[in-house]
């Protein structure tokens, strides 16, 4: 561009001022069709694999369909309106609120006070941050089967409640109608609860250093400083922690599927557990959209806002 | 009187003083406590399943708990032997490898398009890759799967290479438009004065450049794709084919009450993961991080 300038007016003439700019047209063409270039693997794959299925889930939705059948049978919101006359919809919705609970709890609650812990002057917060992240690099199939095991009638937990004299609590944690779905939602706790204790401490890094020194000029102790800078400051990165729990909470599948399968008696059963069911196991396609529809719009609903949240932090 | 006054409050400050040592130790006791229950929380599980991988039978049943002593092998050999292992490892490092190698192409070509060049619609793609980070795989399984079905996919490695590559694109995206953002524009234009094609700018100057990004996006797509269990267990359904946290899924089925053989299969399943994870600690924590903090 800065050379085509320069030589325009040494050329003089109106044929080759001409001829500048058509070289210039030529050469921002080929600089977008490089981009262009550069572009193509990755559209391609995006537009095939995941834009066209977006929008194909909403059009499932609308149809009764096995899945096989050529011709799918056009139905209109009739799978939603049986959808929320569902019962064990409405269940696994309420599940996976219970669900959304722990983890907010394990993420936001332990994630904050470990990392408020931590941002003191500690002996081997290193050892600690590893520990803590630990859990997070593992195969949800891993925190499944150790949870499973954990949780067995003669399993660590039973065997622990005896040792401390509490054997009278100790059951088969899985076969419990009312706490196998908590105890599930535990182990998810388990291997997530790291991320958010680094994520704190990333932000705590951040807070303005002048608004402890003021809290520590007015007298104010560490717990009340913790009360009264660090929480209010961290004000984003808690919104943010809290909706990724929600967003994770309402796909919450692996875990489940590998022990109890939304047993005994649906009562761990999940949105997605019950779609993944309705479609792969009973071939009711329309119907398993309609449920994939309502979690794809709780999880947009959740995540638009996550993204104006970080895009707001960004400016 | 005055005398007496300020030795009273010699006293009392000196006991005050005590107090307040008292209470610093105490609250210090109390803070390594939540700390050390927490760690104990994190890591007693996964140290139990380890402990129990080196265990024989007679073992995990007279001592459950305990460090193996002496540690054996026989688990591990087992696993990898008769209960299909070694296949299940040869898939998931097929799947994941050729996961990394494609990501790394097409997010560093994406991303430096996005980040350093300029053209019609660039707006429209930016958005449209932007809502790709809020679409949940769980969402959209059931078209995938009719996809894949229509391509000819199923049942393949390429179904799920190419549903991982697609899935994940979005978010590598944007973290190789970060870094080639940031590199100084001097050099681009250096490189083109020197006759280097746009080509040759992003290949020999600006690639070399954004290692630390393309280090992020291998070790976050080794991850996610070595330890997904959707989509291999919904593409794939012949057990030649099986990645490890699908084999695990059924092995888990069939051996559940033989706790020896479940905790090798953690190990195999974990051991990667975890020496890449001792290797490269900081990497894997600002990219997870990183991710949910800025873009």
């Amino acid at each position: 561009m800065n050379i085509t300038k320069r030589q325009t007016p040494r050329a003089g003439g109106a044929v080759t001022a001409r001829e500048a700019a058509a070289s210039r047209m030529r050469r921002r063409a080929q600089s977008w069709l490089t981009a262009y270039l550069f572009l193509l693997p990755a559209v391609a794959l995006y537009a095939i694999f995941v834009l066209r299925p977006t929008i194909e889930v909403f059009v499932l939705s609308l149809y009764k369909w096995n899945g096989i059948a050529a011709d799918r049978q056009w139905v209109g919101l009739a799978n939603f309106q049986k959808l929320f006359a569902d019962t064990i919809f409405w269940q696994a919705f309420r599940h996976n609120l219970t669900w959304t609970v722990v983890i907010v709890f394990f993420n936001v609650l332990i994630g904050l006070v470990a990392a408020a812990l931590l941002s003191m002057n500690i002996k081997g917060r290193v050892i600690f941050r590893l520990g803590y992240f630990l859990p997070v690099v593992q195969a949800s199939i891993v925190t499944a089967m150790i949870w499973r095991w954990i949780y067995n009638p003669d399993g660590l937990l039973n065997a622990s409640l005896h040792a401390i004299g509490l054997g009278s609590l100790a059951r088969g944690w899985l076969g419990d109608f009312t706490l196998a779905l908590p105890a599930l939602a535990v182990a998810a706790g388990w291997s997530g609860f790291g991320l958010s204790v680094v994520i704190f401490l990333a932000g705590m890094q951040g807070v303005d250093q002048t608004l402890y020194d003021a809290a520590r000029i007015d007298g104010a102790n560490s717990r009340q400083t913790f009360l009264y800078v660090t929480i209010p400051s961290l004000r984003n990165v808690i919104t943010i922690v809290v909706i990724l729990a929600m967003i994770g909470a309402f796909q919450a599948f692996d875990i489940i599927w590998a022990t109890t399968r939304g047993g005994p008696i649906r009562s761990t059963e999940m949105l997605a557990t019950y779609m993944f069911k309705k479609a792969f196991t009973e071939n009711q396609y329309g119907y398993a959209s309609a449920v994939a529809v309502v979690l794809c719009a709780i999880i947009l609903g959740f995540s638009s806002v996550y993204v104006s949240i970080r895009e707001r932090g960004n400016d | 009187m005055t005398r007496m006054a300020s030795q009273q409050v010699n006293v009392s400050q000196r006991r005050q003083a005590a107090l307040d040592r008292g209470r610093k130790i105490g609250s210090q006791i109390l803070v390594y406590a939540v700390l050390i229950g927490l760690l104990v929380f994190a890591l007693a599980p996964l140290v139990l399943a380890w402990f129990t991988a080196f265990k024989t039978r007679e073992q995990i049943i007279f001592d459950p708990y305990g460090p193996p002593i002496p540690p054996r092998l026989t688990n591990i050999i087992e696993a990898w032997t008769v209960g299909n292992f070694s296949l299940y490892f040869k898939n998931s490092a097929i799947i994941s490898v050729v996961d990394v190698i494609a990501m790394l192409v097409i997010s560093s070509l994406a991303g430096y398009a996005f980040g350093r060049m300029k053209f019609p619609g660039q707006r429209v793609l930016m958005v449209l890759f932007l809502v790709g980070l809020t679409i949940p795989v769980t969402a959209i399984v059931i078209p995938l799967y009719l996809t894949m079905r229509d391509f000819r996919l199923l049942d393949t490695y390429g179904s799920v290479i190419v549903a991982d590559v697609a899935l994940a694109a979005p978010i590598f995206i944007f973290i190789m438009r970060a870094f080639f953002k940031d590199l100084p524009s001097e050099l681009h234009d250096a490189a083109r004065i020197d006759g280097c094609s746009e080509f040759g700018v992003f290949w020999r100057v600006m690639l070399p450049l954004a290692k630390p990004g393309l280090l992020t996006v291998a070790l976050l797509e080794f991850l996610w794709s070595w330890n997904d269990l959707l989509l291999p267990l919904i593409f794939l359904t012949s057990d030649e084919l099986r990645t490890l946290p699908v084999g695990m899924l059924f092995y888990q089925g069939r051996f559940s009450v033989d706790y020896g053989l479940m905790s090798a299969g953690v190990i195999i399943v974990s051991l990667p993961v975890i020496i890449m994870f001792l290797f490269f600690q900081k990497n894997f924590v600002t990219g997870l991080t990183g991710g949910a903090l800025k873009g």
